[in-house]
């Protein structure tokens, strides 16, 4: 009969995507385990945050974060494989088990030590206000009531809403009053608009790195005040990944290497002109 | 008088011939130019913009370009499952048990009834918090054939009811079995029936196989976004996509075209 042979195609159908979903997280083992098996650390970070990550012709992609993840990655004894999801789907855990870790300048801060385990900090940046560079700003306080761009998802957007707590419980200036906020998918798309001549926004804020990129690239944009909080940025695991405790060591350590050999000083005098953003300031 | 009238009748037989001929002409001949002309305004007015950085395009383009190959790949592999499902929609939206019946006709209210885009953030990010995990290109895929498959359905359904009943009485005249009148009588005549329809489904696939991007899957669009903003020749990149998709809407409508004459050989 037709309808018992469609039955059994639609029951074949639902069983493969049931198989498709079962796949991962098979025993208890750990996940430095399969990735020392496998001999690849699948790395999740951004296609458009210069100079910490961003794509070249070849379709690859270079930058500090790039490097630091090829330098663990070697340092355990296997390969980086890159991905390039969205930024907030990152930041909101749930992987899914898609990626092993994160090397996206994710910064330390409580709400997030309860999705993510963190490795030790691997830099630091300074949180830079800056403004669009004919709009006569030139302090802070100028910004109040106006409207400041931010990367979705990051901290700089929490510093806005009033709700960040660093990691590290380091201190914070406080928030331009009435300054609202507005958001793109990454921090450099709002550099991007302002470049292309929209003005949709007075105030941009993102790390000190970041905007000296994109004011090399051309963007209108001009520092102003003093750094409104120092964050402490690290390499992150979703707690909901499969067993990660030693996977989280074997990443703490080598980034502890990494740092007393000064590995990390070079590669931050590298790509930050010459400042070594590895130690706190 | 009959010769006068053998020597008339050819020469404004010839005459109205060339008239027509010219006038053809005329009309395509003015028709091309309009999308000179259009298209030559567009290309000013970007290049006007003083924004153009054609370096761009020789050092992008290939990365860009790559991006097509994806984009082919998934398309393909979606319009044949698609296939797949509407055949099985449109013998459910016809069979004569009930639950089969609605089922199938859930599937094609609800697929159609719901925006692509939203069906691909469900696939890609609400099934694994039931515990399914798919690639972002099986989920491309999935979602793309799932979607189309429901139009799909209604496509093959009407091919179905568009064979004449007569070839369906002959064969059961003949005892044949109703499975084997579907397979081998039905189906066949159904699908000449509905290749435009197909056709054009994968043609409007081709476009909406753009909506990937935003499960990160690196196909045309999310290359041509990806690199055109980090270097701010976003229009460059947009372009270059888009000349992309309009050319291989074209070749693919090329080979529908084919394809239909091909299966019309029968009807001469």
């Amino acid at each position: 009969m037709p309808s018992r042979r469609i039955a059994v195609i639609i029951g074949t159908f639902a069983l493969i995507l049931a198989a498709c979903g079962g796949g991962g997280g098979s025993s208890g083992e750990d996940m430095l385990a399969r990735v020392k098996r496998d001999g690849v650390l699948r790395v999740a970070t951004d296609s458009n945050y210069a100079p910490q990550s961003f794509l070249k012709e070849d379709g690859t992609s270079e930058g500090f974060d790039i490097d630091v993840a090829n330098e663990v990655a070697k340092r355990l004894g296997v390969k980086a494989e890159f991905q390039y999801p969205q930024w907030s789907v990152i930041e909101g855990g749930k992987w899914a088990d898609r990626f092993d870790i994160s090397v996206g300048s994710m910064t330390v801060t409580e709400p997030r030590k309860e999705i993510f385990d963190f490795s030790q900090t691997y830099y630091y940046t300074p949180a830079q206000m800056s403004v669009i560079a004919d709009s006569g700003i030139t302090s802070l306080d100028g910004l109040a009531g106006k409207v400041i761009c931010t990367g979705e998802a990051t901290s700089y957007w929490q510093w806005l809403q009033g709700t960040l707590k660093l990691g590290d419980g380091g201190a914070q200036t406080p928030v331009p009053n009435g300054a609202t906020a507005t958001t793109f998918a990454t921090d450099q798309d709002c550099a991007q608009s302002a470049q292309s001549g929209r003005r949709d926004f007075e105030g941009f804020l993102t790390s000190s790195t970041t905007l000296k990129a994109a004011i090399d690239a051309g963007a209108p944009l001009a520092a102003v005040g003093d750094p409104v909080y120092f964050e402490p940025l690290a390499i992150a695991i979703d707690k909901a990944s499969p067993p990660h405790a030693e996977l989280n060591a074997a990443i703490d350590k080598a980034i502890a290497e990494m740092h007393a050999d000064g590995t990390l000083s070079g590669l931050a005098k590298k790509w930050f002109d010459g400042v070594d953003l590895s130690v706190k300031q | 008088m009959a010769v006068m009238q053998q020597g008339i009748q050819p020469s404004i037989v010839d005459e109205i011939a060339r008239a027509q001929a010219a006038s053809r002409r005329d009309f395509l001949l003015k028709f091309s130019l309009t999308w000179v002309v259009i298209i030559a305004g567009i290309a000013l007015a970007i290049w006007s913009t003083g924004n153009a950085d054609p370096a761009f395009t020789v050092k992008w383009g290939p990365l860009i370009l790559g991006g097509a190959g994806i984009t082919v790949f998934i398309c393909i592999t979606s319009i044949i499952g698609a296939t797949v499902l509407a055949v099985l929609g449109a013998l459910g939206r016809l069979s004569l048990n009930p639950f089969i019946n609605g089922a199938a006709s859930l599937y094609v209210s609800l697929v159609r009834g719901t925006p692509l885009i939203v069906q691909i953030y469900f696939i890609f990010f609400a099934l694994p918090q039931m515990g399914i995990v798919l690639d972002p290109i099986i989920a491309g895929i999935f979602a793309l054939a799932f979607n189309y498959g429901a139009y799909m359905t209604e496509v093959f359904r009407a091919g179905i009811q568009a064979v004449p009943r007569g070839q369906r009485e002959a064969a059961q005249a003949l005892g044949m079995p109703e499975r084997l009148i579907m397979r081998r009588i039905v189906l066949p005549q159904a699908t000449r029936i509905v290749v435009p329809a197909i056709g054009n489904d994968f043609v409007s696939m081709i476009k909406d196989s753009s909506l990937v991007s935003v499960v990160s899957l690196q196909e045309l669009l999310w290359r041509a976004n990806s690199v055109g903003r980090s270097n701010q020749q976003l229009i460059q990149a947009l372009l270059i996509a888009a000349l992309v998709y309009w050319a291989l809407t074209i070749i693919f409508s090329f080979f529908q075209a084919r394809l239909e004459k091909r299966l019309a050989k029968g009807d001469r």
